[in-house]
């Protein structure tokens, strides 16, 4: 026997089993001329090499502009809705009550349900760049950057998913090779942003950036993919050494998207945000209402919400995310829709429906963008969490993630916070 | 009588939705016991046969790295299913091969459904499907599952392979050339010392995976009378 090392003798073999399958086809299978298909064509341009990401950047761009567009007039009129019907809670004679119809359910839960017109669009685009074939080539194209740093191609198609959600992103993880990549993917897959930020970026981009709101949101989802790849590449020199495996991946051929199956998958993610805010979302919205309504008669600031906020607010107070962000953060845990559920209920509670003005009264719009910024980074949900844990087998890593996320997150605000001001943005 | 059926195939062949053309509603989404990997299973009837059908995850390999190869290759010799369906992307034919010859040394009761054998002709190419069957000694049943097409025939030609007799598949035996051949045999004929071996694994599935260093067969060997020797005969 050849003194072959266990590496070549695996690819000896598998090359002799091509050469059988090559012998096998010689006869029975013939290749028409190498003809140049429009597919070919754009994959010239969109898998280029410099200008590939480029493209993918202006895609995305795009459609986070196109989102924000064509939903607003739906979001204003779902939102003039539940003012209106909120007028009507406040004629029920029972004091507590009208308040919890009219404050807790209709600010809270009423409130966030406005953003599904944001994610129904969204996701209707992505199910087209889907279907088309492009996202497939956007992953290629970022798999040659993640490769050069020395990261798991593979690791990229995880990520794509969990612009949808985070969990089943972190599921797809068992598809790659080698322990090492999987935890580093999913260690990191968490600052991927996925739907339940969305409700986030567009309350406070638009409350607060202006004419920027689409930019603002699409560099949101820039800058949840830089820390996760900038994090996977501090996690491979130090955590988890070693060199990544290459992978195939392949590629569709660019198909004509249909509307149906766009219109099925648009469905698909409406009807799970649905069913989180009749479920999730409601209970948190009831949580929220209690705290910030009791003691009965104290107004908002010595609510229990208001105490937990006043308390944990000298954290943020360099950011400027003031007492009703500290709220947000901690019961944003649950869900990060409830980010933006807090800011309903507690205005709600105040008294006020205009809820984009009175964010736009409490905080600058430096530290609106930063306080995205550290809702997209600070924790991954509690059933993320969850499900970090059943993944990794290890309450060690998981609590690694939270760790690691809210430090990151702390820094990245404060360094918008700090940057921005250094330029004389306040 | 039930006919218990394995769908496989790389990733992107349409496998998913020749299962639901199969299953219809009668479908059962679970878990791989011991894993978070959904496993999909469905039901159906066809000329008053019973199939039950199994959706494994889509792999262009069968070695034991990645959690959704060792699933498959695990159900394939833990559960020995009566056939095993290769969903085969004729327009990469090619590279969809390899895993069919994987299988073959397995010594499943293999069916390759050919599919998206349009989009394989609109780029150019031009199968001789019986050509290819005969060569292969495999039943190929070309199919265009996005419109149902091929699926009454791959009903039929899973019901004949699974009423092949076992240990009798008439399928080619994929050769590696005299100079590795030379090996295999041999290791072979030592892995046919062990009866408890034999009868859990296809002997010569087994010699090539140890002559591959497979850390998953090397396991399988281990405390075997011949492990040693096996051991000595791939130095």
């Amino acid at each position: 026997m050849n003194p072959a090392s266990k590496e070549d003798l695996e690819v000896i073999l598998a090359d002799r089993r091509y050469e059988l399958i090559s012998r096998l086809l010689e006869k029975t299978v013939t290749r028409g001329e190498n003809r140049w298909t429009l597919s070919d064509l754009l994959d010239k341009a969109l898998l280029d090499k410099y200008v590939g990401i480029p493209i993918f950047l202006a895609i995305a761009w795009a459609m986070f502009q196109f989102t924000y567009l064509v939903s607003t007039p739906f979001m204003d009129m779902i939102h003039i809705f539940f003012v209106w019907l909120s007028e009507y809670a406040a004629l029920i004679p029972n004091e507590l009550l009208a308040s919890f119809i009219g404050k807790g359910l209709i600010g809270g839960v009423g409130f966030i349900l406005a953003f599904v017109a944001p994610i129904s669009f969204l996701f209707f685009c992505i199910a087209l760049l889907e279907d088309s074939g492009y996202l497939a080539r956007a992953a290629f194209v970022m798999d040659r950057i993640m490769f050069k740093l020395g990261l798991h191609g593979r690791s990229f198609i995880p990520m794509l998913l969990g612009f949808g959600c985070n969990i089943p992103a972190v599921m797809a993880t068992r598809s790659i090779e080698g322990e090492k990549d999987r935890m580093i993917t999913i260690l990191v897959n968490p600052f991927i942003s996925c739907s339940a930020r969305l409700p986030i970026y567009v309350l406070f981009a638009g409350a607060l950036l202006g004419a920027y709101v689409g930019s603002a949101i699409w560099s949101m989802y820039i800058l949840g993919i830089l820390v996760a790849i900038l994090s996977a590449l501090l996690f491979r020199k130090t955590l988890f050494k070693g060199e990544p495996a290459p992978f195939i991946l392949e590629l569709p051929t660019f198909r004509r998207p249909t509307l149906k199956a766009a219109a099925i998958h648009m469905w698909d993610r409406t009807s799970i945000f649905l069913r989180k805010v009749f479920t999730y979302l409601l209970t948190g919205a009831i949580a929220l209402w209690v705290l910030s309504t009791f003691p009965w008669g104290a107004d908002v600031e010595n609510s229990y919400a208001g105490m937990i906020g006043h308390t944990l607010e000298p954290i943020f107070q360099p950011l400027g995310f003031g007492w009703r962000g500290a709220v947000a953060f901690i019961f944003g845990f649950m869900a990060k829709e409830v980010i933006v559920e807090t800011f309903g209920i507690l205005y709600a509670v105040e008294g006020k429906t205009a809820i984009s003005a009175a964010i736009a009264h409490s905080m600058t719009p430096l530290s609106g963008f930063a306080f995205m910024a550290f809702s997209l980074l600070y924790i991954p949900c509690l059933a993320m969490v969850a499900t970090i844990r059943k993944e990794t087998g290890s309450w060690k890593w998981t609590g690694f993630t939270v760790l690691y996320g809210v430090v990151v997150a702390y820094l990245v605000a404060a360094i918008i916070v700090g940057l921005g001001k250094l330029l004389g943005l306040a | 009588m039930t006919v218990r059926v394995a769908l496989i195939g790389n990733p992107n062949t349409g496998k998913s939705v020749v299962f639901n053309n199969l299953t219809g509603s009668r479908q059962h989404v679970g878990n791989w016991p011991g894993k978070t990997v959904e496993k999909k299973e469905g039901k159906c009837t066809h000329k008053g046969v019973e199939m039950e059908i199994v959706d494994l995850p889509g792999t262009y390999s069968l070695t034991a790295r990645a959690i959704d190869e060792l699933i498959a290759r695990d159900y394939l010799i833990e559960e020995r299913p009566d056939v095993v369906v290769d969903i085969v992307d004729a327009s990469n034919i090619e590279r969809n091969l390899y895993l069919a010859l994987l299988l073959m040394e397995l010594e499943v009761r293999l069916v390759i459904a050919l599919n998206m054998l349009d989009m394989a002709e609109s780029k150019g190419y031009k199968i001789d499907v019986e050509g290819l069957s005969k060569n292969l000694g495999v039943q190929i049943v070309p199919t265009v599952a996005t419109e149902k097409r091929g699926m009454e025939e791959l009903k039929d030609a899973i019901l004949q392979a699974a009423e092949e007799e076992e240990k009798r598949h008439h399928h080619i035996v994929p050769s590696y050339g005299e100079d590795i051949e030379k090996v295999i045999t041999k290791l072979t004929k030592i892995v046919q010392k062990d009866q408890d071996l034999v009868e859990r694994y296809p002997p010569r599935w087994l010699a090539i995976r140890i002559l591959e260093q497979d850390e998953d067969a090397l396991q399988r060997v281990k405390g075997s009378l011949i492990e040693g020797e096996l051991l000595e005969a791939t130095r």
